[in-house]
């Protein structure tokens, strides 16, 4: 079987060196915010960011 | 809206004449591959590969063997299951990795003779009985395959781009070239009727992009003459001549 290492919590990805400093900075303003909030903009915002990666690489 | 998950079929064996559990059953007896049919291709599914291995269909021990790919999508994550995904991801082009972010799509359908044999209890076999069935072809690539695809399936459908200078920039188109320059000739030789030409030629130069769009295999550049190497010829092809053959 071949597998990740469970998700990191967001202490270690803050600390990680390979992180993007886009997700980092993410990850600190979603701290401010209510939780279920937080999570439901993410939700969004991976679903949009797909959109865009298939249109951008003409993915069908 | 309630959307069931995506589930394959175990192994992804579809049967022609029973359900897919049915057919999946009769799989752990012998397989024989009759053929392959390409079909127009499933949506791509886009995400990171979290895990793949072997596993028994749903990770339930009273089902065959198959094989998974897990994968963290924008929407959440997602098991694909098919005992030809093992194959796609180890042989694919791009070979993708756990952490990769990957595109998998069924590209067609192979199939299948099952021979579903019953046991009585010693082993003997008491009764053989062959079905026909198919299992699900998978292609599976980090997903910047499928946008190089994409990049040069364009390149074909650019009826104004200098031949010459796309195939130096992309060597592998080579080959989609000759085919379309050979469907020139011979729609100029027997398609007397310049719309019927124009829609030959533009149905079958959409067919083969759409074809490389979707990640098929590129065709090869088969040579006639081993010791003569065939060139891509910018040239129209001749006008035709009223002696010549129509349809």
């Amino acid at each position: 079987m071949n597998a990740t290492s469970p998700l990191p919590n967001s202490h270690e990805l803050l600390a990680d060196p390979q992180a993007s400093e886009w997700l980092k900075s993410a990850l600190r303003s979603a701290a401010e915010r209510d939780p279920i909030d937080a999570l439901n903009d993410a939700l969004v915002l991976a679903a949009t960011l797909e959109e865009r990666l298939r249109r951008e690489l003409d993915l069908r | 809206m309630n959307k069931p998950p995506d589930q394959s079929a175990p192994g992804g064996i579809e049967s022609a004449a029973g359900s897919p559990r049915e057919a999946s059953r009769a799989s752990s007896s012998r397989f024989a591959s009759r053929e392959f049919r390409p079909s127009r291709g499933g949506s791509l599914f886009v995400g990171r590969l979290t895990e793949h291995g072997r596993a028994n269909y749903q990770f339930r021990t009273d089902e065959n063997a198959s094989y998974f790919l897990k994968l963290l999508t924008s929407r959440g994550a997602k098991t694909l299951w098919g005992k030809d995904l093992e194959r796609a991801l180890h042989s694919g082009e791009t070979r993708p990795k756990v952490g990769d972010l990957i595109g998998a799509r069924r590209v067609g359908r192979e199939a299948v003779t099952v021979t579903a044999r019953r046991r009585v209890a010693g082993g003997r076999i008491v009764t053989e009985e062959a079905h026909h069935a198919h299992r699900t072809r998978w292609l599976v690539e980090k997903v910047q395959f499928f946008a190089e695809r994409a990049r040069l399936a364009r390149r074909l459908r650019d009826e104004q781009a200098d031949v010459r200078d796309t195939v130096r920039a992309h060597p592998e188109l080579k080959s989609s070239f000759l085919s379309v320059r050979a469907a020139q000739e011979f729609a100029a030789r027997r398609i007397a009727d310049p719309k019927d030409r124009e829609r030959f030629l533009s149905l079958m130069r959409e067919a083969m992009a759409a074809s490389i769009h979707r990640g098929e295999p590129l065709p090869a550049v088969r040579l006639r003459d081993p010791s003569r190497t065939e060139e891509v010829s910018t040239a129209e092809p001749r006008p035709p001549r009223r002696e010549d053959p129509t349809r």
